[in-house]
């Protein structure tokens, strides 16, 4: 299955140090959001940030994988989102890391699906659309 | 923070209901396969309801419910043509999808550079 959302970052550290930054509260509520996480699967925890309306500024977790050292997934539930994200890791050398970050959900794969709508309905607009307009014009 | 503020701003303010009440919001209109067929076949343009269930193991009646609950999320507008009622995508709204989710890529784009000056830092 295609992710909805794929971010990949390579940090010049050891796997062991990132991995300890992807489970640990303390490091998770200095880069992300404030969290009471526990690396336990099965976990209930939550991000918060500010309120805006229709989202009450609580992202809801579930720990639904954790495989040391290298691969972790929650369930993220904030305002319409209802989805999962999983955290890979990949040890390219003794101090370098991959991490691939994935996001995936959105009721089924809908958001992949809008932009692959959108890509062929621009795509036929440019070939069909417009130039048949401009006919219209002339 | 800010980011976050815009990455949940677009579907629920504008839709401003509850989650679980009212018209489905654009993710799950998305979610059901006939939808998705249907609005594939409406990628290239216009067509009526007859020309949208060719070929499709559901009846007309069920392709008309999806075509409502397609006009009901705005994915696709209906116009008057003769005798006939031509349906096509509202691409404005697919374009908001996009948006929406170009900002949440942003969001963790920019929380990934986050860690990495968290691991800069704490070294």
């Amino acid at each position: 299955m295609r992710a909805d959302i794929t971010v990949v970052a390579v940090y010049p550290h050891p796997r062991a140090r990132v991995w300890q930054a992807l489970v640990s509260a303390e490091a998770l509520s200095a880069w992300l959001m404030p969290t009471d996480f526990r690396p336990v699967v099965g976990h209930g925890f939550t991000f918060r940030t500010t309120p805006r309306p229709g989202f009450d500024g609580v992202v809801r977790c579930r720990v639904l994988e954790i495989s040391e050292p290298d691969r972790m997934v929650w369930s993220w539930l904030g305002g319409p989102v209802d989805t999962t994200v999983t955290f890979t890791l990949a040890e390219l050398g003794p101090s370098s890391t991959r991490l691939r970050f994935e996001q995936t959900g959105f009721h089924g794969l809908g958001a992949q699906f809008a932009r692959l709508i959108l890509t062929r309905g621009w795509k036929k607009m440019a070939a069909v659309g417009l130039p048949a307009h401009l006919d219209r014009q002339a | 923070m800010v980011k976050l503020k815009l990455m949940y701003s677009g579907l629920v303010v504008r839709s401003g209901r509850p989650v679980k009440e009212g018209p489905p919001d654009l993710f799950a209109a998305l979610a059901d396969p006939v939808r998705r067929v249907l609005l594939e076949r409406l990628a290239p343009g216009e067509l009526s309801v007859t020309e949208l269930g060719e070929g499709l193991a559901v009846s007309q009646a069920a392709v008309s419910q999806h075509l409502r609950l397609l006009r009901e999320v705005g994915l696709v507008e209906v116009r008057q043509d003769g005798r006939f009622r031509r349906y096509r995508l509202r691409t404005e709204r697919f374009a908001e999808l996009r948006t929406w989710l170009d900002e949440l890529e942003r969001f963790w784009t920019q929380r990934l550079d986050a860690l990495g000056d968290y691991l800069e830092r704490d070294s």
